[in-house]
């Protein structure tokens, strides 16, 4: 089996941040708050968070904070709940939550509940609503497909809030075990091509109702392992495809899940290393 | 060209020049970003001469942009500094545009307003154009999206709302993954249904573009989606409709998950669109959900045995035999009558002994040159596990299908011995 290829995936992620003047970049800018979350926590996780400047960091997420309270996924663009829980992760990491007006925040959040419970994304009301299907999966709106990131949300959701009991755990532990091919990886929903991104969502949602011993997760491991660019750092979908941070993300943080040794424990629903999370409630 | 030496007067040049092409030919369908020696191919494709026409203006002599029969070809060359310039000129327009807007919303002078509009006016058509520039090449730029959700709910014309359709259409035809493209137009349909009739004309081309883009791109989870949500807008006669209409499509198509999810969500649809009707109504849908669950069971049947290992079909299957027990069970629940009672367990297990019949024929691997039979044995294992696991009638029926299903280990053992957790689920065990 081969091993994680740590200063090649740090080396990668700072010289990401540095790329910005290709067509590539340019039309992702506007979710680079999320780019932000991805690549940071990653650093994180292999414990190298400190090769980056905190206060340059924090100072352009701070101006990506609209008057709604809410933050953009860049300077100037519209504000949306995927980039504020971005944001708020990302000061969370740098041990900064105090720079934020939390009321502010939270009014912006509180003010897309709708009234069946549902939240919009943002003021144009598309909601991002989870319902459970038949196979005990969950869907992206009433009747939709099931999804493996839709059913990380969902029981990610239902964790934070205490509410785990209403998950069939047996039916939704099969469900997602059947996600593993016989390559080792997960795919996100039946007939997929595995995709090392679920090695995140399936393998969080399994650990939150405590059925990950109905995958191998050693083929899992040398799965995720054989992603990885070992030449130029980074970590793509599947082998031999090109490597981006989200991938990297999420190959990391699956492999913090498995227990990989060298790096940080991540809070499978909260999706930030432990400490950072228990330094948060620690701190009440 | 060094992409770093275009300046900005020369990137406003190229901005301009796409938006005169976008103006002049409203109806491109197709965009594509093309390598620049592909250009001369392209021209020579067409049979034009060396010397181009009046016309010719975006011909052969042009390798930056290609327009012809409504195809729109884009230079990689020029993507850079034209993306920077739509964006640039979109979000400049986009400031003033709501500077002027809150400005105006604020003051009640005559005067002001009157000068406000007129500016308002003119930004909001700037917002317009450089928006859609900047979407054809950067379809996920939500804020662009945003802001002509802003135009359109303002202006309150169904033409434009249309227009916001074909918008997001040409998108898809290249971006058919396009989320921002799909929820766009999931607001717009909510506008149309709010103030104009013409809906359920907008829902059958809505789920035949999906049809379209699903067929050129395969398991697309947003196309799909999209298409259920359109559910929820549907009488119970558009889904019998549906239903039937789609049903050769997924025959031709049993490795897609998706499409065959969306035939369970108007299964369920046409079921809970059942109820709150009269005693005799009531009945004739019952016998008529019964029909549409058993004829898609012998549909899948068919396509299980002809395309052998094909997860999705066995998938499929789970949400039918659940619907059939329900059905049965439900069917008969109406008089508690004891006769009644030993007739649906009669009927149950018939059903279940048909489908530990399928199982057995499944679960022969005939051969091991092919991934195939292996497959299908243990799709055909682990569904009939399941089924055991799912329907709490098993416990009470024929001593027949029990001892069928004792060759049910064995199978797994033989199919998938890496799924082990399987056979310590409570429920095998209790049963044999």
């Amino acid at each position: 089996m081969g091993e994680l290829a740590v200063y090649k995936h740090v080396h990668y992620i700072l010289s990401v941040e540095k790329r910005k003047d290709s067509f590539e970049s340019v039309v992702m800018d506007h979710l680079r708050m999320n780019g932000a979350y991805w690549g940071l926590t990653t650093l994180d996780l292999l414990g190298k968070l400190g090769t980056v400047n905190a206060d340059e960091v924090i100072s352009w997420i701070m101006k990506c904070q609209h008057e709604s309270g809410g933050f953009a996924g860049n300077i100037g663009h519209d504000p949306h709940i995927l980039y504020t829980l971005s944001a708020v992760q990302v000061l969370a990491l740098f041990n900064k939550l105090d720079v934020l007006d939390t009321d502010k925040v939270a009014a912006y959040i509180i003010g897309l509940q709708n009234e069946d419970g549902s939240f919009s994304g943002d003021m144009w009301g598309e909601v991002d609503t989870s319902c459970r299907n038949l196979d005990g999966g969950f869907g992206c709106t009433p009747g939709g497909e099931s999804h493996a990131g839709q059913i990380f949300c969902c029981v990610g959701a239902l964790a934070i809030a205490g509410s785990l009991h209403h998950i069939d755990k047996d039916l939704l532990g099969w469900w997602l075990c059947e996600r593993q091919v016989k390559s080792g990886g997960l795919n996100g929903r039946p007939e997929k091509l595995p995709d090392v991104c679920y090695s995140w969502w399936v393998l969080s949602s399994l650990i939150l109702i405590d059925r990950v011993h109905w995958i191998d997760k050693e083929k899992l491991v040398k799965f995720i392992l054989d992603c990885q660019d070992v030449e130029n750092g980074g970590i793509s979908d599947r082998p031999n495809d090109a490597v981006d941070v989200f991938h990297t993300y999420f190959g990391v943080a699956g492999l913090s899940l498995l227990e990989y040794p060298g790096l940080k424990a991540i809070d499978p629903a909260y999706a930030l290393p432990v400490n950072v999370i228990n330094r948060i409630f620690f701190s009440r | 060209m060094n992409e770093n030496s275009w300046d900005e007067n020369r990137a406003m040049d190229l901005l301009n020049q796409f938006e005169a092409i976008l103006e002049s030919d409203p109806l491109i369908d197709e965009v594509g970003f093309i390598h620049p020696s592909q250009f001369v191919t392209l021209s020579n494709e067409c049979g034009e001469s060396g010397d181009s026409s009046e016309d010719g203006a975006f011909g052969p002599k042009n390798t930056k942009f290609w327009n012809r029969d409504h195809k729109l070809g884009i230079s990689t060359e020029v993507l850079l500094p034209l993306c920077k310039a739509a964006k640039s000129a979109f979000m400049d327009a986009l400031k003033q545009y709501k500077n002027l807007c809150s400005f105006s919303d604020n003051n009640h002078e005559d005067e002001n307003i009157m000068f406000g509009s007129l500016s308002c006016l003119s930004f909001e058509s700037e917002v317009m154009k450089h928006g859609r520039a900047v979407l054809l090449l950067s379809c996920d730029f939500g804020t662009a999206w945003n802001s002509r959700k802003l135009v359109v709910s303002k202006k309150q014309q169904l033409s434009m709302l249309m227009d916001e359709l074909l918008l997001s259409a040409l998108v898809l035809s290249y971006s058919p993954k396009s989320e921002q493209a799909w929820s766009h137009r999931r607001w717009v349909i909510k506008m149309i249904a709010g103030k104009h009739s013409n809906l359920q004309d907008i829902m059958a081309k809505e789920s035949e573009l999906v049809e379209k883009i699903a067929e050129r791109s395969k398991m697309n989870y947003r196309a799909w989606n999209h298409r259920c949500w359109l559910v929820s807008y549907m009488t119970r006669e558009q889904m019998l409709h549906e239903l039937k209409k789609s049903r050769d499509w997924a025959g031709l198509h049993v490795a897609d998950n998706s499409c065959f999810h969306y035939r369970r969500r108007l299964i369920l649809g046409i079921s809970e669109n059942s109820c709150c009707k009269q005693e005799g109504e009531n009945s004739s849908y019952d016998v008529e959900n019964y029909q549409i669950v058993k004829e898609e069971l012998d549909l899948n049947e068919v396509l299980i045995k002809r395309y052998i290992g094909r997860e999705a079909l066995w998938l499929h299957r789970r949400f039918l035999s659940l619907c059939m027990i329900r059905h049965l069970t439900t069917m008969h629940d109406i008089s508690c009558h004891p006769e009644q009672k030993t007739s649906m367990d009669n009927e149950i297990n018939i059903f279940l002994d048909n489908e530990s019949c399928l199982l057995n024929y499944c679960s022969t691997i005939q051969d091991t040159e092919f991934e195939d039979f292996k497959a299908q044995a243990m799709y055909s294992a682990v569904y009939f596990l399941w089924l055991i696991t799912q329907i709490p009638q098993f416990r009470e029926i024929d001593l027949q299908v029990k001892l069928r299903t004792e060759n049910l280990k064995t199978i797994l053992h033989e199919a998938c011995p890496e799924r082990s957790f399987l056979w310590g689920f409570p429920d095998l065990n209790g049963s044999f």
